[in-house]
């Protein structure tokens, strides 16, 4: 008995600096986001009661919707080119060669790179004078040469999305790629026998049984993409005319420009609702079927 | 794969298009970085620098210095005050301090998750998974004003810190695995002739658990080498910050052309440089990172 109370004493200490990195960082300011939203933070004095203020003044801010509305238009068109990307890929790196592995880090390679990075370098990239894509477009006059991309927000969202699709495909890829090496040979060999083509292998074989893989990288794709802040801050800067906000772009702004923390916090909260009830959906669903 | 030549021939083509689309933008920022000022602004670009130039990677480290001879140097298109190497050292001694301390965050805690029975162990290795369930980019309001109110705002062990609690989940979860590979009659065995757990981690569990410890030590420098929201939120003074902000300022700084995109390209290499050298060696570690497990070769 003494010996499994100490036991249990030690077990608390070796854990103990974890769980207080996680109560500190995270599960403290979790808490206190939800409190900071139902107050107002002057920049002197105490904060102040104000109730569900905040969140329903977030009923009626057009910034704030123009922000949301981008933030799902972005994470709607990067989704289905990331996967229009990854998938092939995945296939692709699953026929085992000679070399083959060579080819797999490479493709993986741009998720090694940070964010902001990569930003900096499709910056130079798509530069109107001198950044060797559109200088190659124009010179090729499959561009005007007056077009610069930052100038709508539809080219700004495009440019964007390719970046995006360059740098995160291979997550999406290894995941699925793990998934589907879990799947055992005899798959391949049955339907070999029974004379399948390829294409019917792949669609009635391979996507089925790697049904979870392509969830999670689902799920995490989508999520990450309603978070998405520094390629817009580094790529368009929120412009041309704020039409390239994200949503996490307008709450820093708000929150740490204007110093209303109040009504940011408040967004922080509905933005970390939101993504629990994209997650959820998307459980519910694939659990379904 | 089909040992057909025509499948084989197709096979090689089709990846080594791929590779060479996938790798440009890196070419491109490499070589650009080469070029001379003129070069860069031809209007004819070339795949290859004409003549090979250090003289970018010359200036960002020349950066923020007093000498008067770079006065007029600086009139010509320095942005900020403090020097590339400054920022690079600052990056580096927050990414060694955030995998110093997630080795023994996560090595001790993985230990306890293996070998230790105490009550709530599910609970409390359920609670360490939070970081992945609530997203930290939503919390910028509420860390901002904790980091102002513990006056860690502006501080490098800030940064170490908030890196260190995002390596929490897959950390734990790395070590535990590594762990429990290992017999528990192990530990037993040591305890009863008289070793102590100090003693048992360091001599026994650490070299055994050398593929999980490495998975932490990448995915760590990897968190804490690519942060950009924070570093940017949270580190105010032009003397500690890191290098992806200093990028930054080059990228949106008002310095004549040709200078501002040899800058931010050498600037860029600089930065990813590291991170390359440590995926040539050490790339099966990051996807297992990723994936949770091993993908076969």
């Amino acid at each position: 008995m003494k010996r499994s109370n100490k036991e249990q004493l030690i077990g608390y200490l070796l854990i103990l600096p974890a769980v207080l990195l996680v109560l500190i960082f995270l599960v403290y300011p979790f808490l206190n986001s939800f409190y900071m939203s139902f107050h107002k933070w002057p920049i002197f004095g105490d904060p102040k009661f104000v109730g569900l203020k905040y969140y329903i003044k977030l009923w009626n801010d057009d910034n704030f919707w123009n922000a949301l509305y981008f933030t799902l238009l972005y994470t709607i068109t990067v989704t289905p080119m990331l996967f229009a990307v990854a998938l092939p890929l995945t296939l692709l790196c699953n026929i085992r060669a000679k070399g083959s592995t060579i080819f797999r880090s490479v493709y993986f390679f741009p998720v090694v790179l940070s964010f902001a990075v990569s930003a900096y370098v499709w910056l130079w990239l798509y530069n109107e004078s001198y950044g060797v894509i559109i200088h190659t477009l124009k010179n090729l006059n499959l561009m005007s040469d007056d077009f610069n991309i930052w100038l709508t927000r539809n080219s700004s969202l495009i440019a964007v999305n390719i970046m995006i699709t360059w740098k995160f495909f291979g997550i999406s890829m290894i995941i699925m790629l793990a998934g589907l090496q879990s799947i055992s040979d005899d798959f391949y060999e049955a339907s070999k026998l029974m004379g399948a083509t390829r294409l019917q292998t792949i669609l009635n074989i391979t996507l089925p049984l790697i049904k979870t893989s392509i969830a999670l990288a689902l799920i995490l794709s989508i999520a990450g993409s309603m978070q998405a802040y520094e390629p817009f801050l580094i790529l368009t800067q929120g412009g041309p005319a704020n039409s390239t906000k994200s949503l996490v772009m307008h709450i820093v702004d708000t929150g740490l420009e204007y110093f209303k923390l109040g009504p940011a916090a408040a967004m922080g909260t509905v933005l970390m609702i939101l993504l629990l009830v994209i997650t959820m959906i998307q459980l519910y669903f694939f659990r379904k079927n | 794969m089909n040992k057909n030549s025509s499948d084989h021939y197709w096979y090689y083509l089709i990846n080594i298009i791929l590779v060479m689309i996938i790798i440009f933008p890196i070419y491109w920022t490499v070589i650009s970085s080469l070029k001379t000022p003129p070069e860069l602004i031809s209007a004819d670009q070339t795949f290859y620098p004409h003549t090979l130039t250090f003289e970018y990677y010359e200036r960002i480290l020349r950066w923020g210095s007093q000498d008067k001879e770079d006065a007029n140097f600086n009139q010509r298109g320095s942005v900020m005050a403090g020097n590339i190497f400054k920022t690079f050292i600052n990056s580096s001694i927050v990414s060694l301090g955030t995998v110093f301390l997630s080795l023994i965050v996560c090595i001790l805690g993985g230990y306890a998750f293996t070998f230790f029975k105490f009550k709530f162990k599910e609970f409390f290795f359920i609670f360490l998974l939070l970081p992945l369930l609530i997203p930290s980019v939503t919390l910028i309001i509420p860390l901002y004003k904790l980091l102002f109110n513990t006056g860690l705002m502006d501080k490098h062990l800030a940064l170490i810190l908030l890196h260190t609690m995002a390596m929490v989940p897959l950390g734990i979860f790395m070590m535990r695995n590594a762990f429990s590979s290992i017999p528990k009659s192990l530990r037993e065995v040591a305890i009863l002739e008289g070793s102590n757990d100090i003693k048992i981690l360091l001599t026994v569990m650490i070299p055994l658990a050398i593929p999980g410890i490495l998975t932490v030590v990448v995915f760590a420098l990897y968190i804490s080498w690519n942060d950009f929201v924070f570093a940017y939120l949270f580190i105010t003074s032009d003397e500690n910050k890191m290098l992806n902000i200093a990028l930054k300022q080059i990228a949106h700084g008002g310095s004549q052309f040709e200078f501002k995109w040899g800058d931010l390209t050498a600037g860029s290499v600089v930065s990813f440089l590291p991170l390359i050298i440590i995926y040539a060696f050490l790339q099966k570690y990051f996807v297992r990172g990723i994936t949770g497990s091993a993908v076969k070769e």
